[in-house]
């Protein structure tokens, strides 16, 4: 597969699969004003994965949108283990949410000056839609850290240190990164890890909670290369279930 | 997506002897004569404001607990197009609760009360919600016949005398028919599909039949309460009108794509009437009470949502707010 | 818990008949939104939010009244912190006759101009 192709794909993985996740939400939220909140951002996310399958189908000839989406096999799919977990608990949504949404928001700032136009094209559009889930996640963290309770305090810490080996996942890096610097296309998964260490590290201090020690974390590596939480699989039998239902039919 | 006309009327005879101002009175029904509306710090009949309390928050219910039976398919959606319609249905749902709770608030009752009605049971919300969403199909059917039904009663409610009702019901038509739209093409897209598509969609519209029949609630034409009610402009049209408008509209919608309904007596007459089998109002009785198939889970999901959320709320609480109706 | 919505039949300790309490101010106080659409063009009121404070309640209006319109600008306010007539008072704006001075249409200077201009020319 081609340099630009792998980077799209786990890009576009990542998106899908942490709207899917956070699409459990729809409903079930909080309040409902932070129900449609939650809501808009999943649903952002799923709109950011199709654009880039829709890019691999114009760009590169592959099949369309639908069948990247929805028809790989599991070991196909490129994402971090970071959007595979499910949640069930409001503080390590939030948590996964604001290290995610950094993540994408420094990304597609870097891709801004990819040497590929249109991919740079698409990332000024990105970045202004995911400033907002930033922002939610940055009002979120302040309200229950600095601004919260003890026990707020204490589950957003402990929903920290059970997310950050998963975050730091999140910057695995592809078989063709070299390859991808090279040419200009992407700054690459180190330079980006960097950026965005010291970025969530501040806002996570001023928030009141800590970031744990890089050194003492093992990163959940794997999803850049195919290999997975043992929660895609039947996440992806989910996500296909009425499609494999009839696969003759369209929907 | 709204839940019908029908109001439970336990406590009519009650109200019927509340006095009122006559003097009062009359300035009140000649301003809705006029056609102007009714704002929430206006004088208005203690009867009105009731009803109007238990309209509008059984319809604030109708929408958060609405969103429930298609929320069964948000993981499960078909497609890019599909999935994001979804959840964006969904996410309006929530949000006409939003826009409905606020409107019922401006007459004296808080969200918080309201949820906690609902959550005990004393407060009703619309039948139809208490019935099972099995297959995909039922997204559909849900998506065009259940949110056609609704636009019937909202777009009549929608010209009521009480502004802020009518100003949140203006909002919600409006992103209602995206999603009738929506719905009418996931319906379509089943109906012309393959033979599998097209038979989980004939037994959805089976099972959905009778409850569609219930939606605008039993016979109310005789009724003197429901003269009152449309007097004052709560209510815009009986129960049999909008039923009737609504099987005009959407009958050969359904029957224009091959597809028919489990009622061999189901026709219009020549004058423009609808005549249906017997739909076993018993039935509709009992899940009003609480029997349906399906009304323990719908609680059960919005207790978990207030229970599993309660370290936020304290975790957030002000304790120098004070409560206050919203303006308008 | 028994459901056909696997997110429903995920979930952790739900259980049916247990109905909790709903504190008298758990959903937060309520904001006004208004909300401007176009450079130059006044904010207009559109709704109300519940929220624990005006941050949440900004990034709340966000989505709730500007989803899916235009929008370039929003401001939350405290309801609690709105002053308003009452209702009681409206007819307080009817105007009487003698307020044509306010009015435009209450000068008219064409005729007298006129007049003048024919005096003039004689």
């Amino acid at each position: 597969m081609e340099a630009t192709q792998e980077l799209l794909f786990k890009i576009a993985d990542d998106a899908l699969i942490m709207g899917h996740t956070d699409s459990t939400w729809t409903g079930l939220g909080p309040t409902l004003e932070e129900d449609i909140a939650f809501s808009s951002m999943s649903q952002d996310k799923i709109g950011h994965a199709w654009n880039l399958y829709q890019m691999l189908h114009d760009k590169f000839g592959l099949a369309d949108a639908d069948t990247l989406g929805f028809k790989r096999e599991e070991k196909e799919y490129k994402c971090s283990h970071l959007t595979e977990v499910p949640t069930q608990d409001y503080a390590y949504a939030l948590v996964r949410q604001f290290f995610f949404d950094h993540g994408q928001f420094m990304r597609f700032s870097a891709l801004k000056n990819s040497s590929i136009e249109w991919l740079a094209d698409f990332s000024r559009k990105v970045t202004s839609e995911i400033k907002y889930h930033t922002l939610h996640g940055d009002t979120w963290l302040k309200k229950l850290g600095a601004q919260g309770n003890e026990e707020s305090k204490a589950r957003m810490q402990s929903a920290i240190n059970e997310v950050f080996p998963l975050a730091l996942g999140y910057f695995e890096e592809g078989p063709r990164e070299a390859e991808l610097i090279e040419k200009n296309i992407f700054i690459g998964e180190k330079a980006l890890q960097e950026a965005w260490l010291e970025k969530v590290g501040d806002l996570v201090a001023q928030y009141g909670l800590t970031l744990p020690e890089g050194n003492t974390v093992d990163p959940s590596l794997g999803g850049r290369n195919g290999y997975h939480t043992e929660h895609l699989q039947p996440l992806l039998a989910e996500m296909t279930e009425v499609t494999a239902s009839d696969p003759e039919a369209t929907w | 997506m709204y839940g019908g006309g029908y109001i439970p009327e336990e406590e009519k005879r009650k109200q019927q002897h509340m006095e009122e101002d006559p003097a009062k009175l009359a300035e009140f029904e000649a301003r809705i004569d006029n056609g102007e509306k009714i704002e929430p710090h206006d004088w208005m009949p203690a009867e009105y404001r009731k009803q109007l309390i238990r309209m509008i928050e059984q319809h604030a219910h109708s929408e958060i607990i609405g969103s429930l039976p298609e929320g069964t398919w948000i993981t499960r959606a078909p497609s890019f197009k599909r999935k994001m319609a979804l959840i964006a249905k969904v996410q309006d749902e929530i949000g006409h609760g939003q826009l409905l709770y606020n409107a019922a608030e401006t007459l004296g009752k808080s969200r918080e009360q309201m949820m906690q009605d609902l959550l005990t049971g004393k407060s009703k919300y619309s039948n139809v919600f208490n019935y099972p969403a099995k297959t995909w199909a039922d997204v559909a059917v849900i998506g065009f016949l259940i949110d056609a039904a609704a636009i019937v009663n909202q777009v009549a409610n929608s010209k009521g005398s009480y502004g802020p009702y009518s100003r949140a019901l203006e909002r919600i038509c409006y992103e209602e028919s995206f999603h009738l739209k929506q719905g009418h093409d996931a319906f379509v897209a089943l109906a012309t599909g393959t033979e599998s598509q097209r038979a989980m969609l004939q037994d959805a519209v089976n099972r959905w039949y009778r409850p569609i029949i219930h939606f605008f609630g039993p016979s109310d034409k005789d009724s003197v309460h429901t003269g009152k009610l449309m007097r004052w402009k709560v209510k815009m049209m009986t129960n049999d009108a909008m039923r009737n408008q609504f099987l005009s509209s959407y009958v050969p919608k359904v029957w224009e794509l091959g597809l028919s309904f489990p009622d061999p007596k189901l026709h219009k007459d020549d004058n423009g009437e609808w005549h249906f089998s017997d739909p076993n109002w018993d039935e509709f009785y009992q899940v009003i009470k609480g029997n349906g198939p399906c009304n323990a889970e719908r609680l059960a999901v919005r207790s978990w949502v207030e229970t599993q959320h309660k370290w936020i709320r304290e975790a957030l609480f002000n304790p120098n707010a004070k409560y206050t109706l919203p303006l308008s | 818990m028994d459901s056909l919505d696997p997110r429903i039949a995920r979930l952790h300790d739900i259980r049916a008949g247990e109905v909790p309490t709903v504190g008298a101010h758990d959903y937060g106080e309520t904001y006004e939104v208004f909300h401007q659409a176009k450079r130059g063009k006044h904010h207009a009121h559109v709704g109300t939010v519940h929220a624990p404070d005006p941050e949440l309640a900004l990034v709340y209006a966000k989505e709730q009244y500007g989803r899916r319109q235009q929008t370039v600008n929003m401001w939350v306010v405290r309801t609690a912190d709105i002053f308003a007539f009452p209702y009681d008072d409206s007819d307080m704006f009817d105007s009487t006759p003698q307020k044509i001075h306010r009015e435009a249409a209450g000068y008219k200077t064409r005729d007298k101009i006129e007049a003048y201009k024919k005096k003039q020319a004689q």
